[in-house]
């Protein structure tokens, strides 16, 4: 009898095996969603690294850290005096001087005795990317790379968070609805059609400017308005399709309770579904966070959108690119990872979706 | 079908009521009692404090606020806006929502013929590499941060190249001795948007039945040719003429924003119209098809696209939904003074008034979308439509 039960286990083991093997074929065979595998990873990758250098001692906190980290980068510059009238043999236009590595005698005013054809040490703030700083340093002579790997952490946690939260509900909720159906069923639809109604991103905004958001609010909030929201209905399609199978059938009558039938037959079925649904939400909530704090709207330290909203206040978005370090990165970041979900989840959708597949 | 309606109506409408009711209690919680911000200024009048109180009710207990609320909801009584006092709230939005209308009725036409027509060609040219390419590209601008994206349009098309003008829906110095406003204008040119598409759609339609593909197209491409000069002529008689250099200076400011706007959400359409494309390409009266030997043009055009077509119309009308939602980021970074920008400055400075009407309104306008979107679709599929005679 043992015996037995070992052997099902075994097999069941091995089913479990050859299933996950069989799906990750289906999925390597999308090249998309191998491509957003691989952005994703590296992402994670960056997230993770930053706490193993700061531990390892490898970067100084001090100079390093994302928020109240400062370094000096000084730069010596040839002190000139800009002519009066153009071109001169020197500089052909206007906008030519002062040249790379050369400063303006009237910019120095407040130095005492700087004379034309000194060498003046100025402080680069914003620096240009270099061997110490990957990519460069902020107005405030912050490293952009350790940012842009905090804002990764930030993102992860809040996407991945908010993604799981929404999805549990749904999936519960949509369940629920398509097990019991009738009053149920109705004030459920309802509900999802009063959160689908709601204009997210001026209710987000509403929330923010009277409530001081944190990423852990921001994630529940989220979560909860798109647990409650349309992918209830999909869901709930999705269980009302498994609920009608034979083995659901074959199950009551065997003696299942409602609940066990609810957890071990339903429930497994749909949560392929829900996991393609968290995949797509991940990409809806970076974005979202990047909107709300590129628009001053959120309480946090560090992100990719604040770093938007940084450059943008300090007026380097305009500058085009000759600050790209300050401008590039943060939104590139965004898109990527974002991207990289999407096409995850369209790589699932080949795997779950047996009607898209290849012929 | 009709019992279908009615009972969905009816929902809507508890939904509705639950929605004011919501928002108000939403408004409500904010600390610091928002509403009675504007009775702390010691500079207030008496008589305008008592109006004030019997406005919102807010002496008396929550439960009658919020009745009051309601009724005052139909009254279209919303009190003053504390930031441009003496206008109410409905009146700034009835400046407001011309604005936007325009802007987003022109960007949604405009993105959704664009993604269709991508979304059809991707499911076709389904493993080859230029839609590897294109599927990459559009997943790009599906994804990309927006505010960033929309920026870094500004500085090119706007700063560097100084092609377009950088914000504002207009230049005041071309305005300053015009005999009437810009709301006049933007009603006349959302007329002229509206009778424009409906033609194109008439045109559509009745094309729709002519069996042969290149006869149909000729027709279009003459409906297309006659709007234009049709266009030509309304726009230089009449009253139509003297509003022309004005008209033009909004369409030119509008130029960059629809096509940032344009390249961030084709993207939508295309995806979804792969999607269900893709879906359908599977069915066997495809293969049915291919095996009578139709051309590989006709069926996917006649075969494949129209059935894909139900519920990519379905999310278009369900983008309605987001016209005053994503306007809001489009807005502030144009600095086009319409909807989502009221809404926004309104709950950054604490205009409460009008953040609630804003929002409420903006709720009612999705909740409207929703419903009609519901009914579309209802008599779109005739699986739905066939269930609910049964």
């Amino acid at each position: 009898m043992e015996i037995d039960e070992l052997k099902e286990k075994n097999l069941q083991k091995q089913l479990r095996k050859e299933a996950i093997k069989r799906n990750w074929r289906l999925f390597a065979q999308s090249k998309l969603g191998m491509i957003g595998l691989g952005i994703v990873s590296i992402f994670l990758i960056l997230a993770l690294l930053q706490p193993f250098l700061f531990m390892t001692g490898i970067w100084s906190e001090s100079i390093y850290h994302p928020v109240v980290g400062y370094d000096q980068i000084i730069e010596s510059k040839l002190v000139v005096e800009c002519p009066k009238e153009y071109p001169t043999p020197k500089y052909a236009t206007f906008s030519e001087c002062p040249a790379q590595g050369e400063v303006q005698k009237k910019m120095l005013y407040l130095a005492q005795g700087v004379e034309v054809g000194d060498m003046y040490d100025v402080y680069l703030q914003p620096a240009p990317p270099s061997a110490k700083h990957i990519l460069g340093t902020d107005s405030l002579g912050r490293d952009v790379f350790s940012q842009i790997m905090e804002g990764s952490q930030v993102a992860f946690v809040l996407g991945l968070l908010s993604a799981t939260l929404g999805v549990g509900i749904s999936t519960i909720l949509g369940t629920i609805a398509a097990f019991f159906g009738g009053r149920i069923d109705a004030y459920l639809m309802r509900q999802s059609d009063l959160v689908l109604m709601l204009p997210t991103l001026p209710l987000l905004f509403i929330i923010s400017a009277f409530a001081e958001l944190k990423i852990w609010h921001l994630a529940v909030v989220l979560g909860v308005l798109g647990g409650l929201g349309g992918s209830v209905i999909t869901i709930k399609s999705q269980a009302l399709q498994v609920k009608v199978k034979p083995f659901v059938d074959s199950a009551r009558i065997t003696g299942g309770s409602q609940r066990k039938i609810m957890f071990s037959h339903v429930l497994p079925n749909v949560a392929p579904l829900a996991l393609l649904f968290m995949v797509f939400s991940v990409t809806g909530a970076i974005a979202s966070e990047s909107v709300l704090s590129f628009l001053g709207l959120l309480n946090i330290d560090m992100s990719w959108g604040l770093m938007i909203y940084l450059s943008q206040t300090d007026g380097f978005i305009f500058s085009g690119l000759e600050y790209w370090w300050l401008i590039l990165p943060a939104g590139l970041s965004v898109t990527f990872l974002a991207g990289g979900f999407y096409l995850v989840g369209r790589g699932l959708d080949d795997v779950f979706n047996p009607r898209l597949r290849k012929r | 079908m009709v019992e279908y309606i009615v009972r969905r109506t009816l929902q809507m409408i508890v939904v509705f009521f639950i929605f004011l009711v919501s928002s108000y209690l939403l408004f409500n919680a904010i600390p610091g009692n928002a509403f009675s911000n504007l009775l702390l200024n010691p500079n207030l009048p008496p008589d305008a404090y008592q109006k004030v109180l019997e406005t919102y009710g807010l002496d008396k207990p929550l439960f009658e606020r919020v009745q009051l609320y309601v009724v005052n909801f139909f009254k279209g009584d919303f009190g003053y806006s504390y930031k441009y006092f003496p206008k109410t709230p409905i009146e700034l939005i009835a400046e407001r929502l011309p604005r936007t209308l325009m802007l987003f009725s022109v960007v949604n036409i405009v993105a959704f013929y664009t993604g269709f027509f991508i979304g059809k060609v991707l499911a076709w040219r389904r493993g080859s590499k230029s839609e590897t390419w294109i599927t990459i590209t559009s997943v790009f601008s599906y994804t990309v941060f927006y505010p960033w994206f929309a920026l870094m349009m500004l500085w090119f098309f706007g700063y560097k190249m100084g092609w377009f003008p950088i914000g504002k829906f207009l230049y005041p110095e071309k305005w300053y001795d015009a005999p009437f406003d810009s709301d006049v204008i933007f009603a006349m040119m959302i007329k002229f948007v509206l009778v424009v598409s409906l033609i194109q759609f008439a045109a559509y339609t009745v094309t729709r039945g002519i069996e042969s593909l290149s006869s149909r197209r000729n027709i279009r491409f003459l409906s297309l040719i006659a709007i234009f000069i049709g266009s030509y002529f309304y726009w230089n008689t009449g009253e139509a003429l003297s509003r022309k250099p004005y008209a033009a200076d909004i369409a030119y400011h509008m130029i960059l924003p629809v096509l940032v706007v344009t390249i961030v959400a084709f993207a939508g359409t295309a995806l979804l119209t792969r999607t269900t494309m893709m879906e359908v390409l599977k069915e066997d009266y495809i293969l049915t098809a291919r095996a009578k030997g139709i051309s590989q043009k006709r069926i996917r055009d006649r075969h494949a696209a129209r059935t894909a077509l139900l519920p990519v119309v379905t999310s278009f009308i369900f983008t309605i939904v987001t016209i005053i939602d994503g306007s809001v980021l489009t807005e502030q970074i144009f600095s086009w003074p319409g909807m989502g920008q009221l809404l926004l400055q309104a709950v950054l400075e604490e205009d409460i008034p009008v953040a609630m009407a804003s929002f409420s309104f903006v709720g009612v306008f999705a909740l409207l979308a929703h419903l009609i979107a519901d009914i579309s679709y209802s008599y779109l599929d005739p699986r739905i439509r066939v269930k609910s005679q049964g």
